[in-house]
């Protein structure tokens, strides 16, 4: 019954610790969480420790993304919703790709794994997200921003009220559901088969990764379009 | 395995921080770099296309001013033309009048020296008939009246000549 256990809570370790009395913290996924951080802070301040009208090397490679993201923020958001949102839509997707990544690292010297396997991170990140797109609203329309849960009329209050809830409930658990299956199942093909097969899998959970980056990514932008299109 | 705890809170916290330190000394360089960049180009293509236009219009300037310098030129070379051709007319108009003049001259005075030269041989010859009259007919022809119907005779003779 190996498998069974490594499917269970058995492999996934979250290291929950009591820091105070009644705060428990998943240690396992801090650490993660703190090395994803580094490594996107290094990433960025590589590229723009010497930001030039020339781009070279790695600030290319920064570049490149910014760039892809910066068309996805003007077709979305337009153009003063890019201006507003930038920061937060490139450091939402540095992070999440890169903790998508970093739990398909080879086990070697340290337990790897996605702060992303852990619903707190991405439900974290769904509420923060939702929480942005108050603030953009409250800085945008003032306190009027929130009219729109009584439209077109108060009778969809509960309705909209459920929708505000569901989705960023969906965002969180589709990220955290995917990452803690791929992890999963990498622990279990290494049981069921060591050699070449755990390998196709993690070539395919990068591509999963970037995927499911991108797609939370995405929908934030689409949460936060509509703030930027009351307007126009 | 799906519990949620304090961790959602630690990991807001976690993001919120990266997001700061990033935005405050990664984001506002990179950008303003990237934006910078798109600045420069777009006002690179748009002082391209100026200059371009400036050319344009200064080579369509260049181009009237020869046209302009072409036609002026023809207009000096026809206007030198006229004049060496008014001046030729006018010198040999000037020459022809001057010859006429000289010939008319000429012809006044040669008239003028026949006139002396008939009047001269006119007394000659009175003078001479009279003397050659008076000579064969100094006995009987001599008096005043004899000499004028010599006289008589003699102009009688030349006028018919």
């Amino acid at each position: 019954m190996e498998i069974a256990e490594a499917s269970g809570s058995g492999i996934i370790h979250y290291l929950p610790t009591e820091v105070f009395d009644g705060v428990v913290i998943n240690m396992q996924t801090m650490y993660m969480s703190w090395l994803t951080m580094a490594v996107v802070a290094l990433i960025v301040f590589a590229a723009t420790r010497k930001a030039e009208i020339i781009p070279s090397g790695v600030q290319n490679i920064v570049e490149v993304f910014i760039e892809w993201l910066n068309g996805l923020m003007e077709g979305n958001m337009g153009m003063e919703g890019r201006r507003a949102a930038a920061p937060f839509i490139i450091t939402l997707f540095l992070y999440l790709f890169v903790g998508n990544e970093i739990g398909l690292l080879p086990q070697v010297g340290a337990h790897f794994t996605s702060p992303t396997n852990d619903i707190n991170v991405t439900l974290g990140m769904a509420v923060t997200v939702s929480f942005t797109v108050y603030v953009l609203g409250i800085m945008r329309n003032g306190l009027g921003y929130f009219k729109h849960f009584i439209q077109p009329s108060f009778l969809f209050l509960p309705l909209n009220l459920l929708e505000e809830v569901s989705k960023p409930l969906t965002m969180a658990l589709r990220l955290f559901g995917n990452i803690l299956a791929g992890e999963i199942l990498l622990i279990v093909l290494y049981m069921l088969a060591p050699w070449v097969i755990p390998d196709l899998w993690i070539g395919f959970s990068l591509i999963v990764g970037f995927l499911q980056a991108f797609i939370f990514t995405m929908l934030t932008m689409i949460a936060i379009a509509p703030v930027f299109r009351a307007h126009h | 395995m799906v519990d949620v705890n304090a961790t959602l809170i630690a990991q807001i916290l976690n993001f919120l921080v990266l997001l700061a330190i990033l935005a405050k000394f990664a984001y506002k360089p990179l950008l303003k770099a990237m934006d910078d960049r798109r600045n420069r180009i777009i006002n690179d293509l748009d002082s391209a296309e100026q200059t371009r236009l400036d050319a344009e219009a200064l080579k369509e300037q260049y181009a009237e001013q020869l046209a302009g310098a072409r036609q002026e030129a023809t207009e000096i070379v026809n206007k030198a033309n006229q004049i060496a051709q008014n001046l030729h007319d006018e010198l040999v108009e000037q020459a022809r009048v001057e010859q006429e003049a000289l010939m008319a001259n000429a012809k006044e005075r040669i008239e003028q020296e026949k006139q002396q030269a008939l009047l001269d041989i006119r007394a000659e010859v009175i003078k001479l008939s009279t003397l050659i009259a008076g000579k064969i007919v100094n006995q009987k022809l001599n008096s005043d009246k004899d000499q004028k119907l010599v006289a008589d005779i003699a102009d009688d003779v030349l006028n018919k000549r």
